[in-house]
């Protein structure tokens, strides 16, 4: 074990007991882990997107291929810096609005393929009781419509549409309590995982000091 | 008259639907090809919902009244920034962590108009930490217009709509440095949200902020509803330009995704029945490679 | 003019991605993917924007002497130590400087936070128990269902626990979960078109 590993680890081992410190309160080791995390990432980001972003993207087509037309929206991007004008910052809508179009372009087909069409399609389940699963066709295919009945705004949740918004929204607390209880188990293996880096950077210390 | 014209568009629909043949799933080359025609339900899905929601938008126009119903968790957002205002503490707009390309960032954006309009009003702190860089500019403008359209453009603090990082846990963790340090007494949550969202709302509780969250997000729902006091659930982070605004065009818009969702409530019971009766062309409609 | 025109920009490109769906043409689909290639480098210089804000706000609160200024420049100067490590010192490739504090100190940074979300989780679930509605109610008595039925005490308890688990997942969860898809995938869906016709004009800031 060198010594540069030794030293990185435990500086992690430092980072991860001042994050940790927050469970007691907010204290000044927290502080500054927090601080640093965010700025560290800050940089970490910039320096990923140029060159995950503008040099393959940007210059190495231009410079090297001569394909040009990389340059719009290069051209776009330095439109943004608009924004450092209060004169200028309007050119800045140009290619906010582009970006905009295209994301909104892209959602529209897939929200209602993936979740519209798709569900409807998995959800039109023959109901029959020759065996229990037909059943709980049934009960799937209440549950979706008494849900998507809550969401129903220009009526007034009242008599029939009442009652069954209401039995709506109790299927939903019904999945948002599934969703709660799954997740429990998972969160806790999150922090069995860092509890293990602990044991193992302690392992590796008393290995390198006392050979044991 | 309403419910006659109501089942003349669902027969038309289903008529439609039913009278058409099948698709073909076979594999073939469409390399070559300017239309695919495995997706011609998607097509014509998408048009019947534009020329609904279009239809309402211009019926809501020509003045015809809307009722909208109350969405408790909106209703909520001026009673906690009123809250804050009396405690004399500041209001924190936390707008989810996805991009301005997100419908669900843009519903944020909306409900952050809103909401700089009210604490203008009040003259109240907005603290805006963002996780995008394109959702800087938008948040900045929405901010500054709301002070302005509260009379109130010298009360904005350009400093308080601050970029924290991309890095959801590092902006996790900015924020609730904030949260801990300039203890806003108002916490409203909308937007994108992943994992970080349980560690926001429980930090605001630790806090003692009043609480209100909104997202589609379906895994997050549970902890938002957990830990705040308001959740806005799916849709109705959607519907919230229309209620926050009462803008009649914005209004017409939901009662046309309102008549969307009866005639998929009725698409659905059908399919159903016609599944059991072992009619199997419905449903094939629907089906998506 | 300053309010047309991205109006005017955003419904054609975004018409034009609608249609990308319905178009497999390859030579389209090339142009489809080279276009959206040009977002992501808008995004890159975009984030021009962003580190001129952390500089902008930081940078005053330590001229202000605001509270805990200190940990400003902490944040600065790691900013700056990142950028840096990696345009100065070998770039950002695997046993660089650059991705040795990233495995060292922000990936144990970033990793200690998300395990925090154990402890958050379970003082969120002991809240949760405190049962002030029948909504409530119905959320804590099926989280507490999926959680036995999730270890091997459930099992233990009842040997049916894991399959009645299942049940919870594949039936009422299942249709809570399509019906807030189907609802927000609507709720999107027009307020994508709203954008798209320039209705809704929220991204554009005011005048």
């Amino acid at each position: 074990m060198d010594l540069g590993t030794i030293i990185w680890n435990t500086i992690a081992l430092f980072l991860t007991v001042c994050i940790f410190s927050f469970l007691y309160k907010d204290n000044p080791f927290y502080k500054f882990a927090e601080h640093l995390v965010v700025g560290v990432s800050a940089g970490y980001f910039a320096i990923i997107l140029f060159y995950n972003g503008f040099v393959p993207k940007v210059w190495i087509p231009v410079t090297t291929r001569g394909e040009w037309w990389y340059l719009l929206p290069a051209i776009l991007g330095v439109m943004t810096w608009t924004r450092f004008s209060k004169k200028w910052a309007w050119i800045s809508r140009f290619s906010i609005a582009f970006y905009m179009g295209i994301a909104v372009g892209v959602a529209l087909p897939l929200e209602m393929q993936q979740r519209v069409v798709k569900q409807l399609h998995a959800t039109m389940l023959p109901v029959h009781f020759m065996d229990i699963q037909g059943f709980w066709n049934l009960l799937i295919i209440l549950g979706v419509l008494c849900g998507l009945v809550y969401f129903f705004f220009s009526v007034e949740h009242k008599g029939a549409v009442g009652g069954a918004a209401r039995l709506g929204i109790w299927i939903l607390m019904i999945g948002f309590g599934a969703g709660f209880g799954l997740t429990v188990m998972g969160r806790i293996s999150l922090l069995a995982d860092r509890i293990q880096f602990m044991r193992e950077w302690y392992l590796m210390v008393t290995q390198a000091l006392w050979g044991a | 008259m309403k419910v006659i014209s109501f089942i003349r568009v669902l027969f038309f629909f289903l008529y439609f639907l039913l009278i058409a043949s099948p698709l073909s799933f076979a594999q073939e080359d469409l390399s070559q090809s300017w239309f695919n025609p495995h997706r011609v339900n998607m097509l014509i899905f998408l048009i019947f919902f534009f020329a609904i929601i279009i239809y309402f938008i211009d019926r809501a126009k020509k003045g015809k009244s809307l009722f909208i119903r109350r969405i408790a968790g909106l209703d909520a957002i001026e009673e906690a920034v009123g809250r804050a205002t009396e405690m004399g503490k500041p209001v924190l707009f936390i707008p989810g962590i996805e991009d301005i390309d997100q419908i669900q960032t843009v519903a944020a954006m909306i409900i952050l108009g809103n909401v700089a309009k009210m604490v203008a009003a009040y003259d109240t702190p907005l603290f805006v930490p963002i996780c995008r860089p394109m959702v800087v500019p938008v948040a900045e403008e929405r901010v500054k217009e709301g002070y302005a359209s509260a009379g109130r453009p010298d009360a904005y603090n350009r400093d308080n709509v601050r970029y924290i990082s991309d890095e959801q846990f590092a902006y996790a963790a900015g924020v609730q440095g904030i949260m801990l340090r300039d203890r806003p007494a108002a916490n409203l949550m909308f937007g994108s949200f992943f994992a970080e969202s349980l560690m926001l709302a429980e930090t605001g509780f630790l806090t003692g902020a009043i609480q209100v969250a909104g997202t589609a997000n379906i895994h997050q729902l549970p902890f938002f509803v957990v830990a705040c006091d308001y959740t806005i659930i799916g849709e109705e982070l959607f519907a919230s330009s229309a209620y926050l605004s009462k803008e009649p065009k914005l209004l017409g818009s939901l009662k046309g995704s309102d008549l969307t969702k009866a005639i998929i409530i009725g698409i659905l019971a059908l399919g159903a029945i016609l599944e059991t009766l072992g009619i199997t062309q419905f449903t094939r409609w629907f089906f998506i490679e | 003019m300053r309010r047309e025109i991205p109006i005017a920009i955003c419904f054609l490109a975004g018409i034009f991605y609608t249609l990308e769906l319905f178009i497999p043409h390859r030579q389209v689909l090339s142009i489809f993917e080279t276009v959206r290639q040009w977002a992501q480098i808008l995004i890159a210089f975009a984030y021009v924007l962003a580190i001129a804000n952390i500089l902008r706000v930081n940078f005053h609160a330590i001229q202000k002497n605001q509270r805990d200024w200190p940990y400003k420049v902490v944040l600065i100067v790691s900013l700056f130590f990142m950028i840096t490590l990696g345009i100065f010192f070998g770039g950002i490739g695997e046993g660089t400087i650059f991705d040795w504090v990233y495995y060292h100190a922000q990936y144990p940074l970033q990793s200690t936070m998300f395990a925090l979300l154990a402890f958050f989780i379970a003082s969120a679930a002991f809240r949760a128990f405190r049962i002030r509605t029948l909504e409530a109610a119905l959320l804590a008595v099926t989280a507490v269902l999926v959680m036995i039925g999730r270890v091997p005490v459930g099992e233990e308890l009842w040997n049916n626990f894991p399959d009645f688990t299942e049940w919870i997942m594949n039936v009422p969860q299942l249709a809570g979960k399509r019906a807030i898809m189907i609802g927000a995938a609507l709720g999107a869906i027009s307020t994508a078109l709203k954008v798209l016709t320039g209705l809704e004009r929220t991204y554009l800031g005011g005048e």
